[in-house]
């Protein structure tokens, strides 16, 4: 048993060291913009760059928009797959799984080939970037929400508020979407991680997102990019901490649900 | 005219396959009827035509003079009590319950008052603010229960409700189900592939066999006097034995090569046919002196005790029986291997219409 112990940690360690320091360094690296002390300056001037808040106020918005449009989209469907259609959901998953399959840069071609030129130009719109974003926050939307859906039982669950005479905007509102929050959250975070950095679509397409001007910062200077990336590592950490927070209260619930 | 009435009722999916077949039944205002039979027999599919969640292929449904066949599930007020009881996990028990009227727009202080008024009902006063994953399965049903209650539904129906829990729970929940739903006057579907609780809590039992009805009865006709060999089988044990029609007339039977007679004589059957027929365990009993009955030689051949009773196997020329005696300390048990008389009476030998003449 001891043995066991001290190889765990000894493996435990090597993680950690493997993890940590390049992050380390990277942070590191990023306070020695003066020469001779550490400071904060890179972090300064990241931020007192405008087109710093242009960009990231930019993939802010259109993350909002992304995960609107995508919760929209796959609630309701693996809600339905669920009740009605278990048969096709093979299909369903795999039709989620296709960023996973076809990559963003041949996506994102197809897309400026169809819709670039007359009689459908949508090129001039952000609606391309958002269909672009939302199919590749598919895979994790609807995995989140699809294990959310089957730690509950779907059906019955839905057959008892039905008898009990709700109409379907009581079952999605009351009954369904409370009992998804741990997981939709979760896909709402890893959505927002996603397209927060994401950068063929938005380069591609040539919209001022987050992800290209870490790309350009990236090539014309030294600090700042280092003390950005640091940054969007604490953003993430925020993230998950914050899901944690929130998932911890109905953890516990969805689980003796779904022991039934 | 019956309160609910089921008239020619038939279920496919898609295929050929009839998962229920011709479903006729009539049930009154306040009575308890029970779906006994096998996994797969059509019991669920019948049940959920009547709560709308599936669609007849064939016949109509009507409950208090109104056709509802092809009425949404949401607009029939027929409350559901489901086998895994499908608590809302994210709400309280209060909630729960009050869920139907919430969604009806009733007044928050009626809600409360029903709420309370159930909760009281179900002996589960002081739960109101639990959640369900704090509570045990019976105290999850009989929220459940409640929450099925609250509309006044016309009809209740309850999907094998006690399956999931233990023994002994299951009897004392199916008499608190019972005397509930008396005391309410409601109308109820019972699904179960349990004969003992279809028999000691329903006004009549329907017994159903691969998509169709064998027989409807009080629990009393469908144990004693079973019409067709599947219920006679599947509602308690029984000795089935196939035995040559000696006199129709007189009700004679030649039981491997012993005389026994049926109280009442056989149509349809001439002498020197085989019929089959069946004797319960419990209406055999050893030869006392006096008996004026069928009588009956055979071997013993093992000796089960089974709690209150005592099962005995004996073998009459190639046929075995069972006979189940009261156990009690002054029994005078045969030992294996001897051999022993045994009596029943006249009425104890049924004689099944299907395969009686295999
Ligand atoms: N949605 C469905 N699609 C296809 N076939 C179905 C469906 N529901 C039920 N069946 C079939 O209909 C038949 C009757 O099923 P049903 O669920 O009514 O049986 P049951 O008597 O309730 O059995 P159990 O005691 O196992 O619950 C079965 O053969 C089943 O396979
Ligand atoms: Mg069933």
């Amino acid at each position: 048993m001891r043995k066991f112990n001290v190889w765990a940690w000894f493996i435990f360690l090597v993680g950690v060291l493997y993890f940590f320091i390049p992050l380390f360094s990277v942070f590191e690296f990023s306070m020695r913009m003066l020469k001779g002390r550490y400071t904060f300056e890179a972090y300064r001037v990241a931020f007192s760059d405008p087109a710093f808040y242009e960009h990231f106020g930019f993939s802010l918005l259109w993350a909002a928009i992304t995960l609107v449009v995508s919760l929209l989209l796959v609630v309701p469907t693996a809600y339905w797959v669920h009740w009605r259609l278990p048969k096709i959901r093979p299909a369903v998953e795999f039709v989620t799984l296709m960023p996973f399959v076809v990559p963003a840069v041949v996506l994102v071609f197809g897309l400026i080939r169809l819709y670039g030129s007359p009689p459908l130009t949508l090129t001039t719109t952000p609606i391309l970037l958002i269909a672009g974003y939302v199919v590749l926050s598919l895979p994790y939307m609807y995995r989140a929400v699809d294990t959310g859906l089957r730690a509950i039982d779907v059906r019955t669950l839905t057959e008892a508020a039905l008898s009990m005479g709700a109409g379907w905007g009581t079952i999605l509102g009351r009954v369904i979407f409370p009992n998804l929050r741990t997981a939709i959250l979760s896909g709402v975070f890893l959505t927002f991680a996603i397209v927060m950095g994401e950068f063929t679509f938005a380069s591609l397409l040539v919209w001022p997102a987050f992800g290209p001007y870490m790309e350009e910062i990236g090539a014309m200077r030294a600090y700042t990019p280092q003390a950005l990336s640091v940054v969007s590592f604490l953003l993430t950490w925020a993230s998950i901490g914050l899901l944690q927070w929130v998932g911890r209260g109905t953890a516990a619930e969805s689980q003796v649900a779904g022991a039934r | 005219m019956a309160y609910l009435t089921i008239n020619g009722v038939g279920k496919t999916f898609g295929s050929q396959h009839w998962a229920v077949r011709d479903f006729n039944l009539e049930i009154e205002r306040g009575e308890l009827v029970s779906f006994l039979g096998p996994s797969g027999c059509g019991k669920t599919t019948t049940l959920r035509m009547v709560a709308g969640f599936e669609t007849p292929t064939t016949g109509t449904i009507v409950v208090d003079g109104e056709d509802i066949t092809n009425q949404p599930p949401n607009q029939r007020n027929v409350g559901m009590v489901f086998q895994s009881y499908a608590l809302f996990p994210n709400m309280t028990v209060a909630d729960n319950v009050g869920f139907g009227m919430m969604v009806a727009h009733k007044p928050k202080d009626e809600i409360q008052k029903r709420v309370s008024e159930l909760l009281d009902i179900i002996h589960m006063a002081g739960f109101g603010n639990r959640f369900p994953h704090q509570l045990s399965g019976g105290q999850q049903q009989r929220v459940a229960l409640a929450r099925a209650l609250a509309l006044s539904p016309r009809v209740l129906l309850l999907d094998e409700p006690l399956s999931a829990l233990d023994a002994k729970i299951r009897v004392s929940l199916r008499a608190e189900i019972r005397s509930i739903q008396q005391q309410l006057g409601i109308t109820a579907i019972y699904v179960t592939h349990d004969q003992e609780e279809a028999l000691s809590l329903s006004d009549r039992v329907v017994v159903m066999n691969a998509g169709r009805m064998e027989q409807v009865g009080a629990p009393f006709e469908i144990y004693n006097f079973p019409t067709t060999e599947f219920v006679a089988q599947f509602v308690g044990t029984l000795n089935t034995v196939s035995a040559d029609v000696v006199d129709p007339k007189e009700g004679i039977l030649r039981l491997e090569g012993q005389q026994i007679q049926t109280l009442e004589s056989l149509d349809g059957v001439k002498a020197n046919d085989k019929v089959l027929t069946a004797i319960r365990p419990e209406r055999i009993s050893f030869l006392a002196d006096g008996e004026k009955a069928n009588l009956m030689e055979g071997v013993i051949q093992s000796i089960t005790f089974l709690g209150s009773i005592v099962r005995i196997q004996f073998q009459v020329g190639n046929a075995e029986f069972h006979m189940d005696t009261f156990n009690n300390p002054q029994l005078d048990l045969p030992k294996i291997g001897d051999k022993v008389q045994v009596t029943f009476s006249r009425r104890a030998v049924l004689v099944l219409t299907s395969g009686g003449t295999a």
